[in-house]
């Protein structure tokens, strides 16, 4: 981004992969100038080729997936802001890489001026290049920018302390994200980040290198406020490269010069066969456009289904290195994370502690321990030194064991000589104001880690047949896209509805913000569903149990009276969610009074009485943003703005008053809000301790509202009201229960990762997706079942899995044939052999034990042993807590 | 009041309470260092030798979570 010089031979970025070196071609002397060329000179492996140029190739392919991305706005067509002139008005991405680690200033926060000092006051200004037509061109909101604009407040709080300013200028703020609201409340509230509603009129430079902000407050006075550094909260929009692209490939753009994709299939591009994901397909952050990814290699998957499995390469496999009867020889490896443990732990002393050790040949710090590079130089580590065991001191090893485990198999290790000493999420994370006993601690844990590895030993693991059949929970919108992508790309699937009809909350509702029919566009979902021979529906259809695990499962159906049990390889959660029934602005005392989905009820109808009214009001957040319910429920506002314009459609001389506390029309969702603005739909803000209140008198149906804009209590009469009520997921506490899969506190299914694994869940085979996961309209509801299915596919395609290898093992030679390990296993894996030498005591089948070690506590013999966690190993560990107790 | 602090040795269960620990680093809550964490595949593997032998190690209390 040019915040520093870099030479014209340089690495893209410090995670950059691969990792090596390129040359410049615009600045390099030698290629502009045919002098110079001492890289190729001192390069010692003759790495360096002038000769290179870029190649056009041919490649034959049956789909195609579009995931360009976005470009930030650039703010230096801007006079006002003055980004161009003033050194401390940055921008957000600029502002990013300031915060980050492998960053120009590694992390500190300084101001761009030459005085370099640590600002004591921030402002972020939000929409810059979005929904502005004034300056610009961008009418739509860009989706993310108030939730990075907050985060980064939050991060430059916890870098530069609470002494640190932080104030945020918008105009609505939009964390319509999972648990994104709490965000926003915790930065207001425990972080003390100022939200100020109001767009800057300008920045002006003062003193040194200060900057004056002057803005008009909510009651119309004009102020002036000082910051030692303003971020410019940049939008969204598409490069000139991507719209000439799209004009080179057919495929049609939307206003905004985003990719055109229909409600129903929302990552396909007008061209067949064109896919599209991210922020191409319209402004968003990393889980939407995950969950878009996963939905456009599905899609490209169902066209595809006939080729899979044609060109697969067979891995070249490493062969494993017999080290019985060796010496142990343990490598310790202690990760920086960045600043994450280095900020906090003296790492350089944790290694070299480690390298006091016994058994331990060698010992280093790396930045990243996870990253691809390190990788590599692990591997070669482990090869070069020898080494039979190792320990990483990191993370946590409940998220990156098995990306180590996978660098021990490719250094010709068994996976299993492997421990992580948690330094980070059980360590520099939680005791960040004592660095000392934090060092101190994790000396101490690497010490224990080292002392179990020695004792660790290769294992085996068996391979296990998965079953090709998918069962999807819930025949929603989500449920069903699931469940067709899934039979599309060739497995049998069955899909479980508990109501007798398929189509979930999508047959109440209207149309879509695009104007699209709903329930024609449902109608022929339902009919492909039904007409699809590899999906089987079940109806009035609700699970009563479920045995097994991932790749062999066996659920019992209950359907009418009757059971079934169904064999499936992967189950998909789409058990969706309910509207609230509110119980608060005279809700059910009034016919006038409805929810929204009851007013869509009228216009699928057609009610004659929608033409007559007069006025009509909508109350937005009814139930939402709540302290009891803290969360937006993402679709309410585009919702009543699109029925507010439809309702002015049917009648342009009714009266439409909208009151809302923030309008959320993300992304071009907000052109349908300018769109109502323009035909004359009142908007009127309210805050959460000024709620509008309702009435009815004389039969008069009475709405008081403080107007924000004139600070004056007003009434408005309305024949119609219409409550925008939060969503409500259906919290199925039995369902998580028989899948072992967790509940947030809103009731809404927790995902494997919030960010990066949107629609699986930790429990391996197990996927999630529609409002189970969180309130979305339909779009995003048919792109998360589509993405569901193809991480299931993931699975499903790979016919085989291995079990672990941390598992219980009888010696039947100590065995005293008690019976205990056969009666307690929850998993039934233990038996009696029933022929041989042994015929009579225990044995444990590796493919059914899970490992828990019930039976290893509970043997009086001493005969079983579990791996990985055997009595010597734990042992080690405790007798090596050593000063730490 | 002395400085005196007890010195804990958890057991944690791989997949609740160790998970739930590490969710707490994520969550960046703060707790006194004054803790081992010793992961174990669930709190049926939990022997009464293990934490016989963490006390005659010197711990002043064993956790088992699970």
């Amino acid at each position: 981004m040019g915040l520093t010089k870099r030479k014209a031979a340089y690495v893209e970025y410090a995670q950059a992969v691969p990792l090596k070196y390129c040359i410049s071609a615009d600045e390099c002397i030698y290629l502009q100038k045919g002098k110079c060329g001492a890289c190729k000179k001192l390069c010692p492996t003759g790495a360096v080729d002038f000769d290179q140029h870029a190649e056009t190739e041919t490649l034959q392919v049956g789909s195609v997936v579009l995931a360009p991305g976005f470009a930030p706005f650039d703010p230096s067509r801007f006079d006002n802001y003055q980004y161009a002139n003033l050194p401390n008005v940055v921008t957000s991405m600029e502002f990013e890489r300031v915060l980050s680690a492998s960053g120009p200033t590694q992390g500190h926060i300084t101001r761009f001026s030459k005085d370099k000092r640590e600002p004591q006051k921030i402002a972020w200004l939000q929409c810059v290049g979005s929904r502005d037509l004034n300056k610009c061109d961008n009418s739509y909101c860009s989706s993310v920018c108030c939730m990075y604009a907050i985060k980064e407040a939050v991060i430059a709080k916890e870098h530069l302390g609470d002494n640190l300013d932080c104030a945020v200028f918008f105009m609505d703020i939009r964390t319509h994200g999972k648990e994104f609201e709490r965000f926003y409340d915790s930065a207001r509230e425990k972080h003390a980040v100022r939200f100020i509603r109001s767009r800057v009129h300008s920045v002006t430079p003062a003193g040194e290198d200060d900057l004056e902000v002057r803005y008009v407050t909510e009651n119309g006075d004009v102020q002036t406020e000082l910051f030692d550094m303003i971020v410019l909260s940049v939008g969204l929009e598409t490069s000139p490269q991507v719209i000439d692209l799209a004009r080179r490939l057919n495929i049609e753009l939307t206003d905004g010069k985003f990719c055109t994709t229909s409600t129903f299939h929302p990552v396909a591009a007008s061209r067949e066969g064109i896919f599209v994901c991210g922020a191409f397909q319209g402004p968003k952050d990393i889980p939407q456009a995950v969950i878009d990814s996963s939905a456009a290699a599905a899609a490209a998957g169902e066209m595809l289904s006939a080729a899979r499995d044609t060109l697969t390469q067979t891995r070249e496999v490493v062969p494993e290195t017999n080290i019985t009867n060796e010496r142990p020889r343990i490598g310790v490896f202690v990760c920086r994370c960045g600043i994450n443990i280095a900020g906090v732990v003296d790492v350089a002393a944790v290694r070299d502690y480690a390298a006091t050790l016994p058994y331990v040949e060698y010992a280093t710090d790396n930045l990243y321990s996870c990253s691809q590079d390190t990788q590599e130089t692990i591997t070669q580590i482990i090869q070069q030194k020898k080494l039979n065991r190792v320990v990483v001191a990191a993370c946590t090893p409940k998220t990156h064991e098995p990306l180590f485990q996978e660098t021990l198999i490719n250094a010709g290790l068994n996976k299993y000589l492997f421990e992580m000493a948690n330094i980070r999420n059980q360590d520099s994370w939680v005791h960040k104001n004592n660095p000392a006993l934090a060092t101190k601690k994790a000396q101490d844990l690497v010490r224990m880690a080292v002392s179990k590895v020695v004792l660790m030993e290769s294992l085996k693991e068996a391979e296990l047949d998965i079953n090709p059949t998918a069962l999807v929970v819930g025949g929603g919108i989500s449920g069903m896209a699931a469940a067709k992508s899934l039979a599309r790309q060739g497995y049998e699937t069955h899909l479980v509805e508990k109501t007798e009809h398929l189509g979930g909350q999508a047959r109440n509702l209207f149309r879509t913000a695009k104007g699209e029919d709903i329930r024609a566009k449902l109608d022929q979902l339902i009919d492909a569903i039904q007409n699809e021979p590899k999906i089987h529906v079940h109806l009035n259809a609700t699970l009563t149990g479920v045995d097994g695990f991932v790749g062999n499962f066996k659920a019992t159906l209950a359907s009418n009276g009757s059971e079934e049990i169904v064999e499936h390889g992967v189950a998909i959660m789409a058990t969706g969610a309910s509207p609230l029934v509110p119980d608060e602005y005279c809700y059910g005392q009034d016919p006038r009074i409805l929810t929204s989905l009851e007013l869509d009820r009228k216009f699928m109808a057609a009610d004659p009485l929608l033409k007559k009214l007069n006025t009509a009001v909508f109350i937005q957040c009814v139930g939402s943003r709540e302290p009891h319910r803290p969360y937006c429920s993402r679709v309410c506002c585009t919702h009543a703005v699109d029925n507010a314009l439809q309702l002015k459609r049917l009648n342009p001389g009714m009266n439409v008053f909208v009151l809302y506390r923030d309008i959320r029309t993300y992304g071009e969702r907000e052109l349908t809000y300018k769109e109502a603005r323009e035909a004359g739909v009142i908007f009127i803000r309210f805050a959460l301790d000024s709620k509008p209140q309702v009435r009815i008198e004389d039969g008069r149906l009475l709405i008081n509202v403080t107007d924000h804009i004139i600070g004056r209590l007003v009434e408005l009469e309305a024949d119609l009201l219409i409550l925008a009520t939060a969503i409500i997921p259906n919290r199925d506490e039995k369902l998580a229960n028989f899948f072992k899969i967790p509940l947030n506190e809103d009731g809404f299914f927790v995902e494997r990762h919030a960010k990066l694994g949107p629609s699986e869940f930790a429990t391996d085979g197990v996927f999630l997706c529609g409002l189970a996961h969180y309130p979305k309209p339909i779009d995003e509801a048919i792109a998360q079942g589509q993405a569901a299915a193809s991480r299931a596919v993931t699975l499903l395609a790979r016919k085989t899995i291995f079990t672990s290898g941390t598992i219980a093992e009888t010696n039947p030679v100590l065995c005293s044939r008690c019976g205990i390990c056969v009666s307690i296993c929850p998993y039934s894996a233990p038996s009696f052999r029933e022929e041989g030498p042994f015929a009579g005591r225990a044995q444990i089948n590796p493919v059914l034990c899970k490992g828990c070690g019930l039976c290893v506590a509970s043997c009086r013999s001493g005969a079983i042993h579990l791996k990985g966690f055997d009595n010597d190993q734990v042992f080690a560990q405790i007798f090596t807590l050593d000063e730490a107790v | 009041m002395s400085d005196w602090e007890p010195k804990i040795v958890a057991f944690l269960c791989n997949w609740c309470s160790y998970g739930a620990a590490d969710l707490a680093g994520v969550s960046r809550m703060e707790y006194p260092p004054n803790i081992r964490v010793i992961r174990i595949p669930c709190t049926g593997r939990m022997s009464p030798k293990f934490f016989l032998a963490a006390l005659r190690e010197g711990a002043d209390g064993v956790w088992v979570s699970g």
